[in-house]
Formats: C-alpha cells, structure tokens, sequence
C-alpha cells in the first residue's frame, strides 16, 4: 500500500474530533457554510463533508496486479423494483480505461463525462490513447477547481481509475499506411512501456497511484484485506488476473459483511495486457468468472463465521 | 547590402527584388480547401445474397506521383461495417479518427458493459449499424459543405441494415447520397459500375449471387481499373462483410493480368501511328 | 432555536454529507399525484391519476409522449416538466435526424441526468422539482426508468412517484415476478390496481381522472426493430380498463366521477 498522504491523515483527524463532540458546536463557527473558505485552523470544511457523502456510499475497490488491473463496486439494492444487473456503476473512458466511484451517484456520472471529454481531447491533439497518468492528472485537476470557488461545490465522489497502458508500438489513431519498418522512434532500448495502472482520486482533487485502493462505506476492512494481499511487494508479482478478480470480489463482500441486513449486487471489471483475456480493453468480467468468484467469496465468509463459532464453542 | 541581422538568411532585395507579401493580405473572400491533394481512386463495391464486398487499391497519389503504395482505404467501423474512402488522404484519416472517436462513444453503453445474457453471451443490441452510419456521414458531409469547407471524399459504406440485410451505399462531398445494389466512386463509377452491374442490375438479382461470385466480380473490377486507371495500384484491399462478421485482406495482389490488350491500343503518348 | 443553514442553497454540504436543497426538490415530486411505470418483456405502461385545480377547470395532463418510442410520466413541477421534456423531444429528434434511427432510451435519459446533476453543483441554479418515469423501447427491448431532482436515474422492473405512491409500490413488489411475462392489457390492470392502492379513502378512478399510456416492441415487415408507437389514452378510452379492475376491491363508499382533489396534499 501506499502511505497515506500527510493531507487525509489530517482529514482523518478532523474527522474524530466531529464524532467525539456534539455535532452543532464544533461545527457552527461559520466557516463550513460555504465552499472555498479556510477556517482559521485552514481547513475546507466544505471538502471534508463531500467526503462525508462518499463515506454514506457503496464500497468500491481497485486492485493492480502484474497481468492487469480490477474494480469491483457493491452496489446496494435500495428498492426490489431496481431492474437487476441494469444500473451499471463502473464506466468506460476510453477502450483501455474504466472507472468506478463511491459516493452520489449523479457526481460519478458527471466525472465520468468529464473524463471522457478529457480522453478524447487527448487523442484529438495526439492521435493516441491517454495514459492513465495523464488522464488521473487532468481529473486531479478539474476536482480540485471545484473547491476553488463558492459558487460551485465539491464532487461527493472518491474516484478509482484503472488503466492498462498499451505496451505495444500502436499505431497512431488514422494512420493509414505501415509506417517506417523500423518502428516508431524515442523509444529506449530494452525498456518496457505501458502496463496496468491504478488511481484513486478524493473530493480534494488528491490523488495517488495505488497497488490496492478503496472506497466507501466499507473502506476500513476492505483496505485491511489489501493490505494483507501485499499487492506492492511478492503479492502483485504473483497473482494473476483471475486471483485478482477473486480477491476483488471477495473484499466487497468483507466489507459488506458489516450491515449485513441490506442486499447488493457486485460488478466488477477488468482490463489486462493486449496478450490477455480483455486484450487492453476495459471489459465487464465474465459472468463465469464472477459466479466463480462470489460463490468463492460467500464460500470464504461462510469459512470465516465457522471459524468464529468455533472459536466461541471453545471459549 | 543589408546587414541588419533580421535580413540574414534572406534572398537579396537588390538582386531578387522587394519581397512580395501580397498573398498573406486576406481581403479576398475566405478559401478553404479548394482541391484534395493526396489522393486515393476508385472504391468499388456490391452486394450478395448474405453481404457485401468492397474493395479498394492501396495507392494514394501525390498528382500524378505514385506517392504512398501502403495506404489502407477501406476502414472498419465497430466490427459491424466497412467504409471505404476515395478522393483526399487527409480527410480520409480526418474521418477515420471522428469514426474512432464515435465507436468508443458507442462502446461506452454496449461494448463492455453490455447486456449479458443468462448464458453469459454478450449480445450488443442497438449497436449502430451500416444504415445508421450511412446516415450520421451524410449529415457530416452535408453540414461540411454547408460550411463551405468540404471534406473531399467520396466514400462507401458497406454492411448490413437494421433487418441485418446487405447494405451498400455512397456518400460524396456534397452530402449527395443514395444506395444500389453495386457502387462505385471515381474513375470506377465510369469503369467499374457497368461491369457490375452486368452482375447485379437489380436487388432481386444482387440477392441471387453467391460470395464467390460477387468477389470474383470485384476483383475482374480491380483488374480493369488497372488496366485502364493510371491512378491506380495492383495491391488492393479487399473486404467481405456479413452476418458472421468482418474478412478484410489489406494487401492482395492483382492476379492473372494479361497487357496483351495494349499492344491494340492506338492514339496515345508517344506512339507514332 | 435550531436553524437549518445549510438548506439555503445546492452548493453546501450538510456536516453529514447531504444537500438538503436536493432533498428539498425531491419533496416536491411528492406533491404531485401519482404515477405508476410497469414493464414487461415486450410492453411498458404508464398510468396515472389527473388533477383539476376546480371543478370547471380541465385536468393537468400526466402522461407525454417524446417520441414515437418513448414517452413519460411526471409528477412534481409541471413547469420544469415541460422544460425536460422540450430537451428530450430535441435529443430524440436530433438523435433520429443524424442516425435514422430510434434514440436508445438509456443514452437519453443519461443526458437528462447530466442536465439535472449540474443544477445541483451551481450557485445560482436550483434543482428540478420534478420526477419522472421513463417509458421506452429500444432495440435492447422496453425499458422503465425513474428520474429524481438530483439527477439519479435508474432502471426499474415497476416504479411509482408522487403522492402516496409508497401504496402503489408496496403492490408492484407484491406482484414483482408476474411482470415479466404479463400481456398488454394485463400490464394496464396491474399498473390500475396499482394505482388504486394510492388513492385517498372515498376517490375511484374515473374516465376523468385516469390516464394509460402504452409502449410496446413490435417488428416491421421487414424483420427490423419497429416499436409499438406510444400512446396515451384518455377519457372514454380508458373505461373499458377501469371498469376491468372496479371489482377487484371493495370501493369505499364511491362517490361517481370528482376525482379532483385526490390527495390534495
């Protein structure tokens, strides 16, 4: 995992200090009621309760592993009358980029059009895919104007951004003949380009590359599970696209486990080399590997209650 | 002799004269593109009983220069049709990279995230079709005209129609536009067309041929157009469109040419009687 | 006394994380009277109750067709209705003008959508006070959509907006899994049934104060999608079905047409 950032550390402090105290007076100085002001401790509240909406929201999770990258969202069913498996929550941004959000809804669609708007303005002036890192970059950017100004409000979204950039020499968008036989040039001997990316992007504007990220309501125990995945060290080496899929799945349903009452639905995507089962492309995870993957997670769960009986029994 | 240092470099007002700056005065009216530049020929095309085949050479011709002779003309749309461009290269790469740009928007609601069925097929319902796109180049080279600054290409658009029917079809600069059981653009529309048309004058007759006929059609096309078309290439590329999908050989080589028919051929370049 | 400051405008969070104006806009929905939204595998149907302001005034309309494929049921500002409605009819049109085709329902409610979620983030601008279900058929089959004020819109099996419209949803849960296989005119008898269980104690419906709108997939003669245009029915249209499901229940003390102020809120 990637240290957290001295800035959500902060957060973090603030944010128990609103729980420990009453709610009205730690909060009623004034300087929360509109976007854009500093509090004499300089501090946005305004920022703090956009992150407030995000924690109200379904978890979502990224996973990067050496074939790939995952993201898996859980998706709560509000009401019966939701048509099943119609709401989709992990957007497309370009052929090689996806995206999934926790948070207000209505926030994510309006980021995810964003960021489509920025990827194609990328290939209009350069003829070629957006890196991942550019378009976290640019969506870094545009998030962080909405807590500039009053007349505006921040996103109430966390962002997880997953790309796979094109290891390959493509050929630029309308390129119509071979091109020089030799390949393209400015390219380094023996150095590899491209691979899986993972970006996850706060109502700040911040944002960071991730082996393993996490959002929402269920964050805490989903970012334990991560950790002990070790994705930055032997664990992203090792696993493989379809571990990464499973271990996905299963994380959201560990962090759902906590409010177990209410139903959910999990979709989960993936994008892989163009040597993998996706071919570079951001592409809903089979249905085959997903019941795989949730009969695997309910299976784990289940193994894990068992064991909690067991351990009471002999208490 | 002028020194100052912002005359280096150029040519010598006493010896070539003051410079003439007249053609960067914009009281004129305002041009865009007058003429294509570098440019492709003919596109031809028909329909058979369960698709479509087009072809195209791989040339694209600075003038009369041979310029460029890997130049691939026919382009997929989303798996589903082909356009085939003749007339300028430039805008032909222009409306490939708009085309690209409208598949990815039209994957964003059914490519990836699609409507999986319980048997875990991915169906792509409302995915735009040959008749669709038809229609969306039509407005496109319509509005472009409108605007005075045309994209200089005549273009054919071959694959299937709502029914999952042929569908073949031609757009040219002005948005003019209209389908027929074969088509071609260019020089092919006064060499090619009648020939194809011996094959298929109607669609009841277009539905009659088989695969192996209307590509053999097309590639007798292909060797005429090289006979007579001094624009024109002996690598072509060549697609099939269907229900199954797209075949689409980007580097064929012309066949059995015979030039014997040369020898006959009297009133031309250098020829004394 | 405890005031609300951060109701005032969408561009403030509450400490929780709410935007109360949003909240707010989606009361409003619920001022409006009922509408219910049923699909099928091959028909969506919209029905609802109309209101008169009095006795010798007409009835606000309820149901709208967009295009041929498409139509929707409102419930809330009737104005702002009327202004989401002009967009989607221009979007469809457009839509029809450069691809020759049906607009697919999903992209046009998605744009509905990014209309309704920027008036929640500017300064200056309110949200809708309107809801809305949207009935369409596209080449992927029917489809029913609910859109709320702050720009949420999903896909429903059966839904139902507006006042006292919690009744009417608890019956489409009950009866959730016919659905799916439910005929046209039994779609229509469901979606009334429905709407019954919203209304206020001594109210019927009436040829006066019900409203059915239908969509239907369908094919052309030449095998390619053609939908069965959508249409609104009302008035005498509508006795045949009311009078289909006037037995099912036993009406509380029917007082014959009024149904006017149903649930005046």
């Amino acid at each position: 995992m990637v240290a957290p950032p001295a800035f959500s550390c902060r957060r973090a402090g603030s944010e128990s200090s609103h729980s420990s105290s009453d709610s009205t007076t730690s909060i009623g100085t004034g300087y929360d009621l509109s976007n854009s002001i500093f509090s004499p401790d300089g501090r946005n509240f305004q920022v703090e309760y956009a992150v407030k909406a995000v924690e109200n929201g379904g978890t979502s999770v990224g996973i990067r592993c050496k074939e790939g990258v995952v993201l898996a969202v859980e998706k709560v069913v509000a009401s019966k009358l939701l048509k099943p498996g119609a709401n989709k929550r992990i957007a497309t941004i370009d052929r090689h980029m996806g995206v999934v959000y926790s948070g207000m809804i209505p926030d994510g669609r309006h980021f995810v059009e964003r960021a489509r708007g920025e990827a194609r303005s990328w290939r209009d002036q350069y003829k070629t895919p957006i890196p991942s890192d550019q378009l976290a970059s640019r969506m870094g950017g545009y998030l962080q104007v909405y807590t500039l100004y009053q007349s505006v409000r921040p996103f109430g979204i966390t962002a997880i951004v997953g790309g796979f950039d094109s290891e390959l020499e493509a050929p630029v968008d309308g390129e119509v003949g071979n091109g020089p036989s030799v390949g393209a040039g400015g390219k380094a001997q023996g150095k590899t380009y491209g691979g899986p990316k993972l970006y996850m992007l706060e109502p700040s504007g911040l944002y960071w590359g991730y082996f393993g990220a996490a959002t929402g309501k269920g964050r805490q125990s989903a970012k334990a599970e991560l950790e002990k995945l070790d994705l930055a060290g032997e664990g992203g080496e090792n696993m493989t696209l379809e571990q990464a899929v499973k271990e996905a799945a299963r994380i959201i349903y560990v962090a759902h486990d906590d409010s177990k009452d209410k139903e959910f639905e999990l979709e989960m995507t993936w994008i892989s080399a163009s040597t993998g089962p996706t071919k570079g492309l951001h592409q809903e995870v089979p249905k085959a590997l997903r019941d795989e993957a949730e009969r695997l997670a309910k299976a784990a769960l289940e193994g894990d209650d068992e064991d909690e009986a067991k351990d009471k029994m002999e208490e | 002799m002028d020194h100052r240092p912002q005359a280096w470099g150029r040519p010598r007002d006493d010896i070539y004269g003051a410079y003439d700056g007249t053609y960067l005065n914009h009281n004129g009216p305002k041009q865009a593109t007058q003429s294509p530049v570098v440019t492709g020929t003919s596109v031809i095309g028909i329909k058979f009983k369960d698709g479509v085949v087009i072809a195209a050479d791989n040339l694209a011709s600075y003038g009369s220069l041979a310029r460029f002779t890997d130049v691939k003309r026919l382009r997929v749309f989303l798996d589903t049709s082909i356009v085939g461009f003749g007339g300028d290269v430039s805008d032909m790469q222009f409306l490939d990279r708009h085309l690209n740009e409208l598949a990815i928007e039209e994957a964003y609601e059914t490519e990836p995230l699609a409507t999986t069925a319980e048997d875990g097929a991915v169906s792509r319902p409302g995915v735009l079709n040959a008749a669709n796109l038809h229609k969306y180049l039509q407005r496109l080279f319509y509005a472009r005209r409108n605007k005075f600054d045309p994209l200089w290409n005549q273009v054919l658009v071959a694959g299937l129609d709502a029914a999952s029917r042929p569908f073949l079809s031609s757009i040219d600069l002005r948005g003019t536009a209209f389908t027929s059981p074969s088509l071609a653009t260019g020089f092919g529309a006064m060499l090619a067309q009648p020939i194809l048309r011996t094959h298929a004058p109607t669609e009841e007759d277009a539905a009659k041929l088989t695969r192996e006929q209307a590509v053999n059609a097309v590639k007798e096309c292909m060797k005429v157009l090289y006979y007579r078309d001094a624009r024109s290439l002996d690598r072509y590329s060549i697609a099939v469109v269907t229900k199954e999908g797209i075949e689409l050989k980007e580097d064929e080589q012309l066949e059995k040419q015979s030039w014997a028919f040369a020898e006959r051929i009297k009133g031309y370049g250098t020829q004394t009687v | 006394m405890f005031r609300n400051n951060y109701d005032n405008d969408s561009v403030t969070f509450s400490p929780q994380g709410r935007i109360f104006q949003v909240e707010y806009a989606a009361e409003a929905v619920k001022q409006g009277s009922v509408v219910v939204g049923i699909a099928s595998k091959t028909h969506v149907v919209l029905v609802a109750i109309k209101r008169n302001a009095e006795e010798l005034s007409s009835y606000q309309k309820k149901l709208f067709a967009i295009d041929e494929h498409v139509g929707i049921a409102i419930a809330g500002l009737t104005s702002d209705a009327r202004v989401l409605s002009n967009f989607m009819k221009m979007q469809c049109l457009g839509h029809r003008l450069t691809y020759a085709r049906d607009m697919p329902v999903r992209g046009l409610v998605d744009m509905l959508a990014s209309k309704a979620q920027t008036n929640t983030q500017h300064y200056g601008k309110r949200p809708y006070g309107v809801g809305l279900l949207v009935a369409g058929v596209d080449e992927a089959g029917p489809h029913l959509f609910e859109f709320q004020p702050s720009g949420l819109t999903e896909e429903m099996q059966a839904f139902a907006i507006g006042a006292r419209s919690q009744m009417a949803r608890t019956y489409l849960e009950k009866n959730l899994d016919v659905f799916p296989d439910c005929g046209r005119e039994e779609l229509i008898r469901h979606g009334l049934r429905a709407l019954k269980e919203s209304l206020v104690q001594d109210k019927e419906l009436t040829v006066d104060n019900t409203s059915v709108a239908v969509v239907g997939v369908g094919k052309a003669a030449d095998g390619s999608h053609k939908p069965e245009q959508f249409k609104v029915y009302d008035g005498h249209d509508v006795n045949a079905w009311i009078e289909s499901v006037g037995d099912d229940k036993e009406a509380a003390g029917a007082e014959e047409g009024e149904g006017m102020d149903v649930d005046k809120s």
